[in-house]
């Protein structure tokens, strides 16, 4: 009686489970939360039984490796920025979170300044973030606010439900090596070889280009209403919490010639301001470079910065931070360290 | 539904279990059925022309052999289709289903009908011929209608323009019933073949109608013969596990040059090929070699799902590629080529129109009007005509011209004689791609304009593109190099099991990663 399967057959299944099975074993924890696409609201968190929280990169968040004490250590200022590649930087060290704390020990403020901010995160998945940031006492949360990764939002949101959904045509995307393998083809390794011209007109499953394509206005609206919606609740949400919330509004460098140029706040810096008050903070990343002769040496394109513009960024934000200093609780803090530190 | 879509993916299995749970006959109850569904899911109000070829061939069939189909079934037979379209109408809004249409249907089954009925008034010995000419009539004429009509009318309006004459404008809407060529031609085939004595008359019509609807191969071939497949049909057949072997090992390749092959290679060949692109020589080049592949790509695993579909059920169908691009001369190519549809126009057109019996003249006139036709055969656009004839001419040449003939010598000696034959042919074949893809003449001398130019900076950087088109291509062409041997594009059997593994898991692999671009098959067209 001949066996219903080859060993052939039965040997790439081997192979397969093998490598499914060696994926979830030995890449555990950066699977972990990876196919909820950043709406986990764990993934990347470690909260270890030393009492410090270490962020590491998982389930597609490529979070600047750090750690940090579960628990606000008394009189430390601790600040969270959240947000997406802009607050992330070129590097880490390079990036304003950083050069924040350093500004912020300059000016004698003992500050933790942790960089939380993930590269196409726009404001859905900068809740998801917030949420667990809170969790950790922070003294200051920033949320950088920008309005170019709705897209990116909505399609990861789409995959989480997906993923989730029972639809058979799912069912293959549920093995972790498929996905992965899926993923680096259409969006990384080998889709580089495409030039972006040719991606975006005829490559029908690049999802950026499909929703960047996308002719619907009222869905583009509707995206950005959601947007500003979900941004007007993370204040909220920092409010509830009595967590002091500083909102920086993104704008664009837009170059119109050799020597001309403008910025495009993109109707963010209204946003930014009706959020203002009560708790909640603004500070319009226009403002910070509009009043330079020539910003064109900070931008490396319209909205990431380079090193040294991430360094006028955290000037700026020390300036705020100093100017409220009673209202963000400074001169408490400064209180706390002096009865705690002896 | 394509092969491409999970809908497929679970109905082949699920009608792979019922059908070996099933006693003889039901097989074919549920393969009829399974492959209604099958072409509804594209339009239901199609499977009334596909019931029209069908009946029309199953009694034209019949009485070629001299036995006449009682009238009242023959009336009920012919009035079917129109009967399909009114329950149907019951569900579908009357835009897409309107009186006029149902009485089209039912004008045609009366056609059919006194047709049968007159051409029985014959005498005995010009009933066969009557039966055979109305069958092609017949046929042919829905092809016509659906397929060419809206062709012809234009170019005759063109045509009418150009000498000064006035014409109105008639805007015809026709959609194109997917498959209508393959299994028009599969019937007809068949219907000849029982006119010269080479099948015999299926006297089942649910085998004939399953012959005719076989759900694997009826979109888009292969184009079976009736000597092949119906004896298949009518046997009952045990499953065996050399079934479930072969079968998924040929979906398996089917999907791995379906999914990686021509999806891939479909980007670059349609950005090229597309009338906005500004165009180098490189690019030029690059964009016919991926249509090259993605083309053979495309159709060939196409043909080898369907091939391993119908081999999951126990039934051979016929091979369709053997190696193409490693064909010596035109002649040799078309024998590797889309095998059931060259030999089809060879036995039914090329040797009854003289074949190459008579003058060198005459055989250069079948072999144009043959590959004419054969172009005409993939489309109503005068880009395939030009194409045909673009093949018959190579045919032709390397009849005529001693020094071609030479070269394309399949029994040549010397392997560089070989190397070389097969790349002539290769780069021939290549500009005849050009042309098949060209949506028009205009943008064929698009094409041919920018093999002059070769600057870098009338166009977008092309290396990394042909790195892509690398990166998909190679392991084809490596599954071609294993599988030579036995000159069956699918066959590994000479390899390893573990080696058959580690490739199987690469191409499920591979195939995975290109998921997600849902292009459909280039010959649903045609």
């Amino acid at each position: 009686m001949k066996r219903l399967f080859t060993s052939a057959f039965l040997g790439a299944l081997l192979l397969l489970v093998l490598g499914e099975l060696g994926a979830r074993v030995f890449f555990a924890q950066d699977i972990s939360g990876r196919f909820e696409y950043g709406y986990s609201p764990d993934a990347g968190f470690d909260v270890r039984p030393d009492g410090t929280v270490q962020l590491f990169r998982a389930g597609g968040r490529r979070f600047h490796p750090q750690s940090f004490p579960r628990h606000r250590p008394p009189g430390t200022f601790r600040v969270f920025v959240i947000g997406d590649s802009v607050p992330r930087g070129p590097s880490f060290k390079g990036a304003y979170p950083y050069q924040l704390g350093a500004e912020l020990k300059r000016h004698h403020i003992p500050a933790e300044s942790v960089n939380m901010a993930l590269a196409g995160y726009g404001a859905r998945r900068c809740q998801v973030v917030l949420r667990k940031a809170l969790e950790f006492e922070p003294s200051l949360i920033i949320l950088h606010v920008n309005d170019s990764n709705k897209y990116e939002d909505e399609r990861e949101y789409r995959r989480s439900q997906e993923f989730k959904s029972w639809h058979p045509r799912n069912w293959p995307m549920k093995i972790f090596i498929f996905r992965r393998l899926y993923e680096a083809k259409v969006e990384k390794v080998f889709w580089r070889l495409v030039p972006e011209q040719i991606r975006l007109k005829f490559a029908a499953n690049d999802p950026d280009a499909q929703l960047a394509a996308n002719p619907d206005q009222d869905e583009v609206k509707a995206r950005i209403e959601l947007a500003r919606e979900t941004t007007a609740a993370s204040a909220a949400l920092a409010r509830a919490r009595h967590v002091p919330l500083l909102i920086i509004t993104q704008c664009r460098l837009m170059r119109d010639g050799p020597k001309s140029f403008h910025f495009e706040d993109q109707g963010l810096d209204a946003l930014g301001r009706s959020l203002a008050g009560n708790g909640v903070y603004w500070l319009s990343m226009k403002d910070v470079f509009a009043g330079l002769p020539d910003p064109r040496p900070y931008f490396s394109d319209t909205g990431h910065l380079k090193k040294s513009g991430h360094l006028l960024m955290a000037q700026a934000i020390t300036q705020m931070i100093l100017q409220d200093e009673q209202q963000l609780g400074l001169t408490a803090l400064r209180r706390e360290k002096k009865d705690g530190g002896g | 539904m394509s092969f491409i879509t999970w809908q497929y993916l679970l109905f082949l299995p699920l009608v792979l279990i019922l059908y070996w749970q099933l006693p003889g006959r039901w097989r074919l109850v549920l393969l009829l059925i399974a492959s209604y569904i099958f072409y509804a899911c594209w339009d239901v109000r199609f499977l009334a022309l596909v019931m029209t070829t069908t009946f029309v061939d199953y009694v034209c069939a019949l009485s070629i052999e001299g036995k006449k189909t009682a009238s009242p079934l023959v009336l009920v037979l012919a009035l079917l289709p129109a009967a399909w379209l009114t329950s149907c109408s019951l569900f579908l809004p009357a835009s897409h289903i309107n009186l006029i249409i149902i009485g089209v249907a039912a004008a045609l089954g009366l056609v059919f009908f006194t047709g049968h009925e007159l051409i029985w008034r014959l005498a005995p010995e010009k009933r066969g011929r009557g039966f055979l000419v109305f069958s092609v009539v017949f046929c042919l004429s829905i092809l016509g209608f659906f397929k060419y009509f809206g062709f012809f009318l234009d170019s005759a309006r063109t045509m009418l323009e150009f000498l000064g004459l006035q014409t109105n404008r008639v805007l015809l809407n026709i959609i194109l019933p997917v498959g209508i060529s393959f299994y028009t031609f599969q019937s007809l085939g068949y219907v000849i073949d029982v006119y010269r004595g080479q099948s015999p008359a299926c006297a089942s019509l649910l085998t004939f109608a399953t012959f005719d609807a076989f759900f694997p191969q009826m979109v888009a071939g292969p184009i079976e013969r009736g000597r092949h497949l119906i004896p298949q049909l009518e046997r009952t057949t045990a499953f065996a596990p050399e079934h479930l072997h072969d079968g998924l090992r040929l979906v398996l390749v089917g999907f791995f040059k379906k999914v990686f092959v021509a999806d891939n290679c479909a980007i670059l060949a349609n950005y090229v090929f597309d009338p906005q692109t500004p165009l180098n020589g490189y690019w030029a080049v690059l964009g016919v070699v991926a249509f090259a592949f993605q083309i053979y790509g495309d159709f060939s695993g196409y043909t080898d799902i369907a091939r391993g579909s119908a081999k999951l059920l126990g039934i051979d169908l016929v091979i369709n590629f053997r190696f193409p691009y490693f064909a010596r001369n035109p002649s040799d190519f078309w024998g590797r080529w889309h095998i059931s549809l060259s030999t089809w126009f060879r036995d039914y057109l090329y040797i009854p129109l003289g074949g190459n019996r008579g003058t060198k003249w005459e055989t250069v006139r079948n072999l144009a009007v043959t590959m004419l036709l054969a172009g005409l055969w993939h489309g109503a656009n005068w880009i395939f005509v030009l194409w045909g004839a673009y093949h018959g001419t190579l045919l032709i040449l390397y009849r005529v011209v001693p020094a071609l003939r030479s070269l394309g010598d399949e029994k040549a000696p010397s392997y560089l004689q070989g190397v070389l034959a097969v790349a002539l042919m290769w780069v021939l074949t290549l500009a005849g791609w050009a042309i098949f893809r060209s949506p028009n003449l205009q943008q064929l001398g698009v094409w041919l304009a920018a093999l002059g130019h070769w600057q870098t900076s009338l166009a977008l950087p092309w290396a990394s593109s042909s790195i892509w088109l690398l990166i998909h291509i190679v392991p084809l062409i490596l599954l071609q190099f294993l599988t030579w041997k036995y000159q069956d594009e699918t066959n590994l059997s000479r390899l390893a099991w573990p080696v058959r593994g580690v490739i199987y898991a690469l191409m499920i692999l591979m195939i995975v990663s290109s998921t997600g671009h849902d292009i459909e098959f280039i010959y649903f067209q045609f």
